[in-house]
């Protein structure tokens, strides 16, 4: 129910609006003119190109025009629909992305409450260090090691071979099906530590005197953790949480490009590196095109139920 | 984080991508049709000469400034400080600015209607090529403009292959190798079986033509020398590596079907037969299973090293300076050809080289500013002092030609080479600015190749054949044939390795059955249609029967 004020303005007359808000601005220009260039970006570069998404109704090549080219209604969504490999890097992607979300998210705060639970001192530092470090190595650099770690003579093969667990050394990246395990593992590899960051800034805001509190009442660790640090962080969890399902469809790019070979393909072909080997590589922009278009309203769709399930935890309070 | 920034980066491109394009939209069409018609006259520069060349004649007196986009990033932009650039500029009285970029970049191009006056691309297949008509100028009309001299430098097979419907030629390839070219035997072979001369010599010089003594000399070198791979191939990636139409070639599978249709060599008898050699060889631990996930750089780390004992090697004189870096650091243990793998049914090798379709084309669009002067520089290049130009420089200066009639870099030319190659680019840039080389041209120097690969070029002699017909026959892009071949291409490429892999001779059978009913879901007998049409076609243009 909107309070009050909010009604009374709605059944003001347009005229008095317009003066209304002119008046406002005038007041506030300064802020203003700072959020204007903003806006001029947004419709430049995003707004004025959603026109470009007519391509993935049309058959589109390098020389024609935007308008030149011939319409061929949804015939490239009917294509994509039949297409196998569009399905198996659909499935992938779902596959992929899940298992990042359920472990990737949740080893971030595990691992934020366990550094913040770290008395301070050079462990803690050395801790932090250590777990943000992969995060800015490319995928690039990180997919070469992992190449030469997984290949026959490798660390990992070295490794279980000594252990006496295989007799033969095998190329774990040819194993189609440890693909995901592969790709979900690295993952978090390369980024639980710098998921930490922002649950440490949100610890680091929690008022000190909660726990004083519940440590004269005789609250264990657990209980301390149980019952303050994770309530408190409820929102930004949240927030994370939205965010990260609204990318699932658009996540694995580079590193699938890098650790994607022959014989995994079938399991490691994600949406995104599908659009870009028919767009970039095959030049069919138009199918490229809208498979990419497909997948955004997929997202959005993925976003509003992410908001709308959050927001029931939430105490009916949305975060966006 | 950085997980969404995969997807922002692609959305970026294309934003950015259509941006362009919506401004073009605003901006007004090309400007059609400008046949011979629409040329500007040179007459008050020159009187054409059909026995000299343009340039020689042209009294232009200014310098012509144009532009050349080239649609590749590594392409050096220089122009005018090296000796073969300086030399063209003062001949022609240009100066050219070129300009480098990818796909995206040519698209802009394109869309933005703001034409470079020269450009080159490298895929003869690409739209762009196909309908070269509505942008660019033809070579037929210019020709008989402004000089008439190109049509004595220029291959007329090759001007024939690169004809349009409207029977104009619109772009002009270089390393395009035509009947003529194969037959005077001045073009080296590109792929060896290569073994290490160490190895062969310790095994006493076996033969490996049959698939038993393939997997014989397979077995003795992996119980000889453990150290070592037995066999080896070029990078896999999204093809097949060297075990595709490399190893067919090899075999001498045929290229068309009796009636002259498109044949599938994937599925011939005698190449499957190899494959399941190959498979064997796997199965006996010869093969490494990394040789399948490595990527370009590993194979070519290996090679430098000599990890491989044999190679199926395809690509010859790109891995010349990786050969050349172990001969060089390991003396009598150099890589050498031999006879490898033959047809079980007879066949005599059919290997391939680059066709008449060439590498780079490279085209005058209906934008130039000085067509005549564009003109003059294709023909100045194609002609025999452009050729020499480009690969060795001017005579007495970089290079002389010693008592048998080869070309010879100056000593001290050749010492820059060998021993400062970053000085030698940056001063000479010999055979690097290539838009019209040709094999022809390198066969004139025994500078031309590195020593590594003389003898495996040697080996090759007599064993090549055009394959002329099977060029530029797939279905165009955009096509649901053209989608479906590509995914017929990404599944053969999958069941290739998988089959190499199997783990018995069943699961080889059922991989290739599963391999032909994709096939037969996969619009097949359309695409078989399509490339036997442009087979005909190709057969016309050349003369063939």
């Amino acid at each position: 129910m909107p309070s009050p004020a909010l009604q009374q303005m709605g059944k003001r007359p347009m005229g008095q609006r317009i003066k209304e808000w002119v008046t406002d601005f005038r007041r506030q220009w300064e802020i203003q003119s700072m959020v204007i260039p903003g806006i001029i970006f947004m419709i430049v570069f995003c707004y004025i190109p959603i026109y470009g998404l007519t391509i993935a109704f049309k058959n589109y090549t390098v020389i024609d025009t935007l308008s030149s080219a011939p319409w061929v209604g949804l015939d490239n969504f009917r294509i994509i629909l039949s297409d196998k490999y569009f399905w198996d890097s659909v499935i992938n992607t779902l596959g992929i992305s899940f298992l990042k979300l359920a472990i990737g998210f949740v080893i971030p705060i595990i691992l934020g409450i366990m550094i913040y639970e770290l008395n301070r001192g050079r462990f803690k530092k050395i801790v932090q260090t250590i777990s943000y470090l992969p995060h800015f190595l490319s995928w690039i650099v990180l997919g070469g090691m992992l190449i030469t770690w997984f290949s026959t003579s490798g660390l990992f093969n070295q490794l279980l071979l000594e252990l006496g667990l295989i007799s033969k050394p095998s190329n774990i990246l040819l194993d189609a099906g440890k693909y995901w395990w592969i790709a979900t593992l690295s993952d978090i590899w390369k980024e639980a530590g710098w998921g930490t960051i922002l649950y440490l800034a949100v610890m680091s805001k929690i008022d000190p005197t909660y726990y004083e509190a519940a440590r004269i009442d005789g609250a264990s660790r657990i209980r301390q953790i149980w019952n303050i640090t994770l309530p408190n962080m409820k929102m930004i969890i949240s927030l994370n949480l939205i965010l990260t399902v609204s990318g699932l469809l658009g996540s694995n790019l580079d590193q699938t490009l890098v650790l994607m070979n022959s014989q995994n393909r079938e399991k490691a072909e994600v949406i995104n590196s599908y659009v870009y080997r028919m767009g970039m590589t095959q030049g069919d922009f138009s199918y490229a095109t809208a498979v990419g278009l497909g997948v955004s309203i997929v997202s959005v769709i993925l976003l509003v139920a992410a908001n709308k399930i959050t927001s029931k935890l939430n105490d009916n309070q949305s975060v966006l | 984080m950085n997980k969404a920034f995969g997807k922002k980066g692609l959305k970026l491109c294309t934003v950015l991508m259509a941006a362009v394009l919506v401004m073009q939209g605003c901006g007004g069409g090309n400007s059609a049709s400008s046949g011979k018609a629409g040329l500007p006259s040179a007459d008050d520069r020159y009187t054409v000469d059909a026995e000299t060349p343009a340039w020689k004649l042209d009294k232009k007196e200014e310098t012509t400034e144009l532009t050349w986009y080239v649609n590749a990033d590594w392409w050096n932009t220089d122009f005018g400080k090296d000796v073969v650039t300086k030399k063209i500029k003062e001949d022609l009285n240009i100066n050219i600015k070129f300009i480098t970029g990818d796909d995206t970049k040519l698209n802009t191009f394109f869309a933005g209607g703001d034409m470079p006056d020269l450009l080159t691309i490298f895929d003869s297949n690409s739209p762009v090529v196909q309908k070269a008509a509505t942008w660019a100028l033809p070579l037929n009309d210019l020709a008989e403009k402004y000089d008439p001299y190109f049509n004595k430098v220029a291959a007329a097979d090759t001007l024939n292959w690169f004809q349009l419907a409207d029977g104009k030629t619109y772009g002009y390839p270089n390393y395009s190798n035509t009947q003529a070219d194969y037959d005077s035997g001045n073009i080296p072979a590109k792929t060896a079986f290569v073994i290490r001369k160490d190895v062969y010599e310790a095994l006493g010089s076996p033969a490996a033509g049959t698939p038993e003594e393939f997997k014989n000399v397979m077995g003795q070198i992996k119980a000889r020398f453990p150290e070592l791979i037995p066999f080896g191939f070029n990078s896999i990636g999204e093809g097949t590596g060297s075990l595709g139409d490399v190893l067919q070639d090899f075999l001498g599978v045929p290229m068309e079907t009796k009636e002259g249709g498109f044949y599938n060599r994937n599925l011939d008898k005698d190449y499957l037969a190899w494959l399941k050699t190959i498979n064997a060889v796997y199965r006996d631990g010869a093969i490494s299973d990394d040789s399948f996930a490595d990527d370009g750089t590993a194979f070519e780390e290996k090679v430098k090293s000599g990890k491989y004992a044999t190679m199926l090697l395809d690509g010859t004189p790109q891995q010349g300076g990786n050969l050349q870096i172990y001969m060089s650091a390991n003396p009598g243990k150099e890589y050498i050809a031999i006879d490898g793998p033959q047809s079980t049914v007879g066949h005599a090798p059919t290997l391939n080289q680059s066709g008449i379709t060439g590498w780079m084309i490279s085209f005058i669009t209906k934008k130039c500013k000085d067509p005549a002067k564009a003109m003059q520089i294709f023909t100045y290049l194609l002609s025999d002092e452009g050729q020499k130009l480009m690969n060795y420089g001017i005579e007495g200066e970089t290079y002389q030609v010693n008592a048998n009639g080869k070309v010879e870099l100056l000593p001290a030319v050749k010492d820059l080479q060998l021993n400062n190659a970053d000085k030698f680019k940056k001063d000479y840039r010999l055979g690097e600015f290539m838009f019209f080389g040709h094999d022809r041209d390198k066969a004139l120097s025994e500078d031309a190749f590195p020593e590594s690969i003389k003898q495996m070029q040697e080996w090759g002699k007599g064993k090549l054949k055009p394959h002329f017909i099977l060029e530029n026959i797939n279905p165009d892009q955009g096509t649901p044939e053209a989608r479906a071949l590509s995914a017929i291409n990404t599944k053969w490429n999958t069941t290739m390795v998988s089959m190499l892999r199997s783990k018995d001779d069943a699961s080889f059978d059922s991989l290739l059955a599963d391999y032909k009913t994709f096939l037969d879901n996969n619009n097949w007998d359309k695409i078989v249609e399509i490339r036997t049409e442009k087979m005909k076609k190709n057969k016309e243009k050349l003369g063939l029967k």
